[in-house]
């Protein structure tokens, strides 16, 4: 009992303390590929902590949701960042909830973030609702494809299971295929979600284009900095879940400390690595159109269907 | 003598397979030309590199050859032959398309499915140890075949037609590893001056309608 307390302590600590490091590395692999110098790896720890010390405006025609938001996305987001295991396949919560907990959990902050972004009535945050609506429609099967396509290859929809069994590669079926499609699709939803490039630009507030940076003009102080949080904690559970499901080699399948401590390093690898790869996506192609959107995402789904599909036409 | 062990073989020519049929989705969700040539030819390597890989497991040494010519001609030749088109004739966006990107992908989708249905019944009849990837080998043809369908200019559908030839040499590879050698020579000749022929004939359609819009062929004119 006492191990499984300590263990679900220390992943909420690792996953809150990475998750601002992560963005500042693919800000700086972005600079780097602008030939500049770029800020920290560490600056977003110091812009939370400026934005904690400030004072917060909240417009006085908003409702109690603009207030809660914050705190129900961030709660929102770790409680789906505790499902995934990080450094050790078996997260001590895994009883709670399966990878349909997951996404859904991920839905319940998209959807209060969508309604804060209509409670304060500004033009821009409608429009950043309504296009984070459509976006977050389109990723939904997406996911939920992909996301079975693995399942099916475990033979379990709980995360622990399937890390555990990957990583040890026992009782599942290892052909390569439709894992291949699963994670292309996932990807490709991970981006769309966490309003990375193709599907959103995160480093601009001054563009009608804009989806996240939208809904969340609004906020200011201690409201923007949980937010900010929230956004990098998502986008560092995606990349946990990426890298947990399809190379979950290296994470602690006991629980020793010699074990546990090569499992963290060996996460700290590799979210740094996806997270080099997303900046260069960033640097590598511009925006979509709005209306393009739906051929990137639509494309996302047909490939967690063929994975489906392989599954089932390759085992014979 | 293989030298892997034939399930691990096996699995490897379906991720093969599998990339081939990935690169046919990118081809269909892509609305810029000269990306769908790229994209061909990146085919066309995932192509050589599971004959290389059937050639390798199966010591069948003729399908080295046709792996070699499949890299030269289809991923380098054909491919600068259609770029040289596409920068003469000046149309470097395909946006014209008889159906939309989505709903192309989901049609696709579809077609995966039915030739997996159709395979279905067949496959556990074979015992080759590449006999999984008939299934991929008929989604592709019939994805090239609706390349061909669903665009409207010249150029497109010369790549539609390029990926069923793709597709039809997976197949071949798959079922009954790889054709006889003069037969393989002879296709790579026929996709060679089909190609050519169908850049000329992309010129003459230009030059008549000031457009490589294929749908304008069926105007009359005096």
């Amino acid at each position: 009992m006492l191990q499984a307390i300590t263990l679900v302590v220390a992943q909420t600590i690792v996953l809150l303390a990475v998750s601002p490091y992560i963005v500042g590395l693919i800000r700086k692999v972005k600079a780097r590929f602008q030939c500049r110098r770029g800020a920290s790896v560490f600056q977003p720890y110091a812009d939370l902590a400026k934005l904690f010390r400030k004072q917060p405006v909240v417009s006085t025609t908003t409702s109690w949701i603009f207030t809660a938001t914050p705190y129900i996305l961030f709660a929102s987001t770790l409680a789906a960042g505790l499902l995934v295991p990080v450094f050790a396949s078996s997260t001590p919560l895994s009883f709670a909830g399966n990878i349909i907990a997951f996404v859904y959990l991920l839905a319940l902050g998209t959807f209060f973030l969508m309604l804060a972004g209509l409670d304060a009535g500004s033009a821009f945050g409608g429009m950043g609702s309504s296009r984070e609506a459509i976006v977050a429609s389109l990723t939904e099967p997406a996911m939920i494809l992909s996301i079975f396509a693995i399942a099916l290859t475990a033979g379990s929809t709980n995360l622990s299971t399937i890390v555990h069994k990957t990583a040890l590669m026992e009782g599942i079926v290892t052909d390569p295929s439709p894992h291949l499609m699963a994670l292309a699709a996932l990807f490709i939803v991970a981006l769309a979600e966490t309003g990375r490039v193709p599907v959103d630009n995160p480093a601009t507030h001054l563009e009608l284009t804009m989806i996240h940076e939208a809904m969340v003009l609004e906020y200011s102080g201690r409201y923007l900095a949980l937010i900010e949080w929230a956004a990098g904690l998502k986008l560092l559970v995606f990349l946990t879940l990426i890298a947990n499901v399809f190379a979950p080699w290296g994470i602690a399948t006991r629980l020793e400390p010699a074990a546990l401590s090569i499992g963290l390093v060996t996460y700290l690898v590799k979210v740094s690595g996806l997270a080099v790869l997303v900046g260069v996506i960033e640097s590598m192609f511009a925006k979509l159109r709005l209306f393009r959107v739906t051929d990137l995402l639509g494309v996302a789904f047909i490939l967690a269907l063929l994975g489906l599909v392989f599954f089932y036409v390759l085992r014979g | 003598m293989p030298l892997l062990a034939p399930h691990i073989g096996s699995q490897m020519v379906d991720l093969g397979s599998a990339l081939l049929l990935l690169t046919c989705f990118a081809i269909v969700a892509q609305r810029r030309l000269s990306a769908c040539v790229d994209l061909f030819a990146l085919q066309s390597v995932f192509l050589a590199l599971t004959a290389a890989l059937v050639a390798f497991l199966t010591g069948i040494h003729h399908i080295y050859i046709a792996a070699a010519l499949t890299v030269v001609i289809k991923a380098v030749v054909i491919p600068r032959i259609l770029k040289q088109v596409i920068e003469r004739l000046n149309v470097k966006r395909e946006l014209e398309m008889n159906v939309n990107v989505p709903t192309g992908l989901l049609i696709c989708g579809a077609l995966v499915i039915l030739a997996f249905f159709i395979t279905q019944p067949i496959i556990p009849l074979g015992f080759l140890l590449t006999r999984d990837s008939l299934g991929i080998a008929l989604a592709i043809v019939l994805i090239g075949f609706f390349t061909m369908i669903a665009r409207k200019k010249a150029v497109t559908q010369v790549i539609g037609f390029l990926v069923m030839e793709n597709g039809l040499f997976l197949g071949a590879t798959a079922a009954a590893y790889g054709m006889p050698l003069i037969v393989e020579l002879g296709i790579f000749f026929d996709v060679l001056v089909g190609a050519l022929i169908i850049g000329i004939y992309s010129h003459r359609l230009q030059d008549a309608f000031d457009s490589v819009d294929t749908t304008k062929l069926t105007t009359l004119k005096e």
